[in-house]
């Protein structure tokens, strides 16, 4: 993480060499916790060994005739070793759930972290939705690697483990058909693991499928009636459906087949037999036989758990990568301390630029998004950029704040290579108005103030709005500029949202500013508001602006015609007018 | 998330008696009689085995206080081991098949509820989001097939349960009591935990839908932040609403960190007490030792299965809730009936709505009410009117995508309650306002209109409109992916998609709702060259939002209130100075090429 855009102090590093090792150094994190589970793990499943050799006790007490004394003393140890064993079972419990959730909240906030510290490019080609599913739900998911998964884990060798070494103190010949045992199960549960996940994988990739489709089928039914498809949707959807069915059948048989369970149902006989031969041999008493039978019964739960932990382990290890990986995702901008820091005049230079999403700049072949770009602005001027979506015209602004740096060529803003400018000093003096705006869940003043560097009064946010044109209709909520936006059914039409974004951007005052209106007002009224707005923020400020709005069109002081990454013509409005066929086509009121 | 969420009631849910449901479920069953029972046969059997093998084990110990002979010992051992390999092969035998039987009622049944949301109206999606009918098709039938797998889960329980019962009563009473005063206990404790954790989960999840949505909007929000470098304000709220979801979950830590400890330790102070009452018996030679050894193990066996039965019993029920979901969905009826099936292969399109009464549903106020309009083969109409004046409910109508109260509706002199649904619609032509594309390549939509096209014929489609340049413009020509819901494709290039779909199908009647956003200016150019090719030679119904739109067609009609207030063109209805003239200011003015508004 060499270059990175935000930073704060004391930043807790984690391991990031591969997805087992940063989940092993988020767990790592507290040891306290990971060692007091372990410790009461083994205080459990040790109480829980002796407790069976406390049984076999109580049986030899009865069979050797030692009185009630003897067995009270006995059945009083079963007793303090189940609670004993639930008393480390309460707390062992708590420390692994506690621990899963700091891992959560630690993966979340190291994941939010690194997306605030990354490039504006870095954003500008993330979709949001798939960035809220790897907070969320993938985050979410990592905690199963801790409880139940590593949980289950540890808890199953240690009752594997424990058991079989107790045995070890009745007699150590006892342990024999155990250990065969312990080697059998490791292999064929291995071999069992290896066999399904690939089944589970095709069972959630085919289940993801089915309901994708039925989604759409649903989203678009007016499509679907409309052209009288049910039936080729019925079908579809059957499609999908029966390939789910086989994979759940598929999976079905792996499980059924689980063999460390068979190995079980023979070990219960075979270790009977042999500890029958030995009590023949006089090696060992009843109450030992009894004491080895339960300590072997102990065996047969976690037996069973190990056929589920495979599934949570994959499933997390897959989360977790996907998480790792977007923290890992380089950004190639820094903050550029040294760069020059000065206030911005306004004049725009585009000289030869060309630009492509394609990280590989050594391929020549990968198709440039920008191709030969030149023309520039004087401070001041208004700049309309038009063309169809996909031509570009985005890109292109996006390359003057630095979301993205040229491949070739250069942008200059006052004669000086933006490469060359501070960042912090470009950004601030540039304001960019989306086309879909975002707007936070507080109030309208807040969401204003929030263009604002330093602190704003109450006076200046009002004003503001009341050059975005946006005062008028905020007054009119019950609780003006307090409203919440988004609460109790504050809706905000487009309009409304494009003009409180105009007066955000005022309080930020930039010198350059880059506009996308490409969306437009359904009623001639929102148009004259919005119309006025721009006109007021554009004053002084050499904009950048997309627009599909002929009006626009024809006031700016220098328009730009794009298509498909180049620019097919530019100039004045009376320039294009007698220069290009189809610019004049689009003006001739078709 | 969504455990609360799935299981808020929609308006056609309706409750299904206890036999009911057993009848439906049992419905599915039935192709799968021979599987099922061969299943429960194999759990009866597995249960069996299960306690056969302790007995043998106690009988043996038994024997070794007597004289054993090592051979009779291995025959012992034998059996146990031969027991445990035979549960295995039931246990294998009973888990593919129920795996296979499961498999295929849930298809079917996954089948039926398609079906049924294929066969409802339109109302019936205004009135259910899409979410949720799609969670339950997929969702709660996957919740259905949990209850068969713990159904046969449970009822190998409740037979170990009482088989091992039996054999402890018959072999010791006062201790086969002792063991059973076990069960009642397990259950009171799980009761009160269930109820604990209803409400800890409760708590849990409305705390955590904030917290999600919170922690959403700074995800959203991050790259604003970023433009106006805020960062170090935004990572303080991700971090409040990160650590309370953190104090959320803990407090569900609390409760689930609990259950099962309390509910072992209860198990062990049982065995404890056994162990010395069956102690003192065996030293007064009241029971064996081989017995007292079966009713430490049998309790053991006993608990595990209550237990299991109380852990899973809420599963159960949501099970059975979501099955009866499932049901309610399949059950529901579709509003818009034919009462006819004729035939109609081409149609001239000609249409005539007479006196026809509409609304969207019983006791909403009519959005259509008496309303009559007769609309020649050929002619290009156009309607305008504010929001809310019937306008798409007029063309929904005549779709057959709602039914209508009164009245009737006419295509060519015939009612269209009388038509072939299948075959009628295929005659009308729909461009919704945001037409919505499959996803795919922009060929596997054009080929929608009509799934038989061949290649030439979908490029013949493409290329009708304007001049097929707007097929350069996709990256891909004709095989470029939509993405999902077209959302690679702007907006007009979805309409010139949507058009193209119109072309191939070629219907008589062309119903199109304008956009209301604004495309670029080429595209704009392409989409309005596009449409008066696709007008050629049909009837038009056109919702209007187009200053062009509404200056082309052959007749304009004003709505307002379901009625129809003003017809004409638009010279003559601007001049009349009225409700046009008001419609005009207010929606297409903007859009004149001579639009300007100075900052005074």
């Amino acid at each position: 993480m060499t270059s990175r855009e935000f930073t704060i102090a004391n930043e807790y590093v984690y391991n990031t060499s591969s997805t087992l090792r940063w989940l092993n150094s988020h767990i790592f994190r507290y040891p306290f916790l990971f060692i007091l589970y372990l410790i009461t793990m083994t205080a459990m499943v040790t109480s829980e060994s002796l407790s069976a050799i406390m049984v076999g006790r109580a049986f030899d007490t009865v069979i050797n005739n030692e009185g009630a004394r003897a067995l009270t003393i006995a059945a009083l140890w079963v007793v303090a070793t189940y609670i004993g064993y639930g008393l480390f079972d309460i707390i062992n419990s708590q420390a692994i759930r506690i621990l899963a959730q700091r891992v959560e909240r630690d993966a979340r906030d190291e994941l939010y972290l690194s997306l605030l510290s990354k490039s504006q490019t870095f954003h500008g080609q993330q979709r949001v939705g798939d960035l809220m599913a790897r907070a969320t739900n993938d985050v979410q998911q990592i905690q199963l690697f801790v409880s139940p998964a590593l949980g289950m884990a540890i808890e199953s060798t240690l009752s594997l483990i424990i058991p079989i070494i107790t045995i070890i103190t009745l007699d150590l010949s006892l342990t024999l058909v155990p250990a065969v045992f312990l080697v059998g199960v490791t292999i064929t549960l291995i071999r069992h693991n290896n066999k399904l996940s690939p089944v589970a994988d095709q069972l959630r990739a085919n289940f993801g499928v089915m309901n994708a489709g039925l989604a759409e089928a649903i989203t678009g039914i007016e499509v679907v009636k409309g052209f009288a498809q049910e039936s080729f949707e019925e079908k579809q959807f059957s499609t999908n459906a029966g390939a789910y069915r086989n994979a759940f059948v598929a999976e079905g048989g792996i499980t059924a087949q689980y063999l460390p369970l068979l190995l079980y149902g023979m070990l219960v006989g075979v270790a009977f037999g042999h500890a029958l031969f030995l009590f023949s041999q006089g090696v060992v008493t009843v109450g030992e036989v009894i004491a080895y039978m339960a300590l072997l019964g102990k065996i047969r739960s976690p037996i069973r758990f190990l056929l589920r932990t495979s599934s949570f382990t994959q499933q997390s290890i897959a989360s977790a990568r996907r998480v790792l990986e977007m923290i890992l995702t380089k950004t190639e901008l820094d903050q550029n301390r040294d760069g020059v820091s000065q206030p911005i005049d306004g004049h725009i230079l585009f000289e030869n630029v060309d630009f492509s999403y394609e990280e590989t700049a050594v391929s020549t072949n990968a198709p440039l998004t920008l191709q030969n770009i030149s023309f520039s602005a004087q401070a001041g001027q208004t700049v309309a950029i038009v063309g169809q979506t996909g031509a570009g015209k985005s890109t292109l602004t996006k390359l003057l704040n630095r979301t993205f740096d040229t491949k070739n060529g250069r942008v200059l803003i006052d004669g000086i290579d933006v490469r060359d400018w501070n960042l912090d000093s470009l950004r601030s003096q540039i304001a960019t108005i989306e086309q879909d705006i975002f707007l936070f869940s507080r109030t309208i003043s807040e969401n204003i103030a929030f263009g604002a560097r330093d602190e704003v009064s109450q006076a200046q946010i009002e004003e503001a709005a009341r050059m975005a044109q946006a005062h008028e209709f905020i007054s009119q909520f019950p609780k003006g500029y307090d409203t919440v936006i988004g609460e109790r059914g504050v809706m905000l039409s487009g309009g409304q949202r494009q003009r409180l974004a105009i007066a955000r951007a005022f309080l930020s005052s930039p010198r350059i500013l880059v506009l996308d209106d490409s969306t437009s007002a359904i009623d001639s009224n929102t148009e004259d508001q919005i119309q006025k707005a721009m006109q007021q923020i554009l004053e002084g400020r050499t904009t950048l602006l997309i627009t599909h709005r002929l009006s626009q069109i024809r006031q700016a002081d220098h328009i730009l015609l794009m298509k498909n990454g180049r620019l097919i013509a530019q100039g004045s409005h009376e320039t294009l007018m007698e220069r290009d066929n189809v610019y004049r086509e689009i003006f001739s009121g078709g | 998330m969504g455990i609360t969420g799935g299981l808020t009631p929609e308006e056609y849910d309706r409750i299904y008696s206890d036999s009911q449901l057993v009848r439906r479920i049992g419905g599915y069953f039935r192709p799968h009689v021979r599987k099922i029972t061969l299943v429960a046969a194999m759990v009866t059997l597995i249960s069996i085995a299960a306690t056969i093998s302790p007995i043998i084990i106690s009988r043996g110990i038994d024997t070794l206080s007597s004289n054993p002979e090592l051979q009779l010992l291995l025959v012992f051992a034998g059996v146990v081991t031969t027991l445990g390999i035979v549960s295995w092969a039931f246990n294998y035998i009973s888990l593919w098949f129920s795996a296979q039987a499961v498999g295929d009622v849930v298809l079917k049944l996954r089948e039926d509820a398609f079906e049924a949301v294929m066969r409802r109206d339109l109302s019936f999606f205004d009135q259910n989001a899409s979410g949720r009918i799609v969670s339950r098709v997929t969702s709660d039938t996957q919740d259905f097939s949990t209850v068969i797998t713990l159904t046969v889960e449970l009822l190998s329980q409740l037979v170990l349960v009482v088989v091992i019962g039996v054999v402890l009563l018959t072999q010791n009473v006062s201790l086969a009591l002792i063991t059973f005063v076990v069960g009642p206990l397990v259950v009171i404790i799980a009761l009160v935990f269930r109820r604990l954790a209803r409400e800890a989960m409760q708590n849990v999840q409305r705390a955590q839908a904030t917290v999600n949505a919170t922690i959403q909007e700074t995800i959203s929000g991050i790259s604003v932040a970023k433009n106006f470098r805020q960062e170090a304000t935004i990572y303080e709220d991700f971090q409040d609403s990160n650590d309370l979801a953190y104090q959320v979950n803990l407090r569900r830590v609390y409760v689930f960190g609990s259950i099962f400890p309390l509910l072992n330790t209860v198990s062990g102070v049982a065995v404890s007490v056994i162990i010395y009452v069956g102690g003192l018996m065996a030293l007064r030679n009241d029971v064996s030792v081989g017995d007292w050894y079966l009713f430490v193990q049998g309790l053991n066996i006993f608990f595990y299965p209550i237990t299991s039965i109380a852990s899973f019993w809420s599963q159960f029920q949501q099970g059975l809730a979501a099955s009866e979901r499932v049901f309610a969905l399949i059950d529901d009826q579709p509003l818009v009936l034919q009462t006819a099936q004729e035939t109609m292969d081409e149609i001239n399109g000609n249409i005539e709505f007479d006196k026809v009464t509409f609304n969207y549903s019983t006791g909403r106020d009519a959005v259509l009410e008496d309303f009559s309009l007769t609309i020649p083969a050929g002619e290009t109409l156009a309607i305008v009117g504010h929001t809310g004046a019937g306008k798409s409910s007029l063309v929904k109508v005549l779709m057959r995508f709602y039914e209508f109260q009164d009245g009737d509706v006419r295509v060519d002199g015939r009612s269209i309650r009388n038509l072939d649904l299948s075959q009628y619609r295929q005659q009308l032509g729909l461009v919704p306002q945001a037409p919505f594309l499959f996803s795919g390549t922009v060929a596997d939509n054009i080929r929608y209109g009509q799934l038989t096209a061949s290649e030439t014929e979908i490029l013949a489609a493409a290329q009708r409109l304007g001049d097929g340049s707007w097929l350069d413009d996709l990256a891909d020509g004709l095989n470029t992916d939509v993405g999902e819901r077209g959302a690679r494709l702007s907006l007009g290039q979805r309409q010139l998609v949507a058009l193209a779909r119109i072309l191939l199908q070629d219907p008589a009647i062309l119903l199109l709702d304008e956009a209301t956003a604004s495309i670029d200016p080429f595209t704009e150019l392409q989409v309005q060259t596009a449409l008066n090719t696709v007008f050629d030679g049909r009837t038009n119904i056109v919702i209007a939002h187009r200053l062009s739109t509404v200056r082309n067609a052959d007749r304009i009609i004003v709505l307002k209130n379901g009625q129809i207030i003003e017809e004409g063109n638009h010279d003559n209805l601007l001049k009349q100075e009225g409700n046009y003239a008001e419609l005009y200011m207010t929606y297409f003015r903007h859009q004149s090429l001579a639009y300007e508004v100075w900052v005074e």
